[in-house]
């Protein structure tokens, strides 16, 4: 087992609304939480209870930034969860929702 | 015996200095403290439950 802490690809749009890809299966943990995506077969840790609070929240709100300040993440903190979520997009955990 | 007590000082200088990370690895670990999630490679891990 490898682990590696990916590095997000793209730059990822805190204004846009997303949510949890279907594939994606979520089990809590003490330290966060475990994500798999069944398609990808990918294993990611959250490694904080917060951002597991925000990858929840992501459906529910207009804008990721809204999710964040909903599960709680400061002005300050903000920089560092934008960046989880560029690396859960990138490794397509989570996506882009078409609202119409 | 005064050789002796420099020698241990000396090595003892050296264990603190191993015990010490390095700048660069230093470094890392903060950035990884700073890092909310961490992805896991469990490709050819057949037959783990």
């Amino acid at each position: 087992m490898s682990t590696k802490s990916a590095s997000p690809t793209a730059v990822f749009d805190l204004d846009r609304p997303w949510c949890l890809d279907r594939r994606v299966a979520v089990r809590p943990e003490p330290f966060g939480a475990l994500l798999y995506h069944f398609g990808t077969r990918r294993l990611t840790f959250l490694k904080d209870p917060t951002v597991l609070a925000v990858v929840r929240n992501l459906a529910e709100h207009p804008t990721a930034r809204s999710a964040c300040e909903s599960a709680g993440v400061t002005a300050q903190a903000l920089r560092a969860y934008e960046r989880a979520l560029a690396t859960l997009a990138g490794s397509e955990m989570i996506r882009e929702r078409d609202d119409l | 015996m005064a050789e002796v007590t420099a020698l241990g000082t000396e090595q003892a200088g050296q264990a603190t200095a191993i015990a010490e990370p390095i700048g660069p690895v230093a470094d890392e670990a903060l950035l990884a403290d700073e890092l909310l999630v961490e992805e896991i490679s469990i490709d050819g891990m057949c037959g783990v439950y």
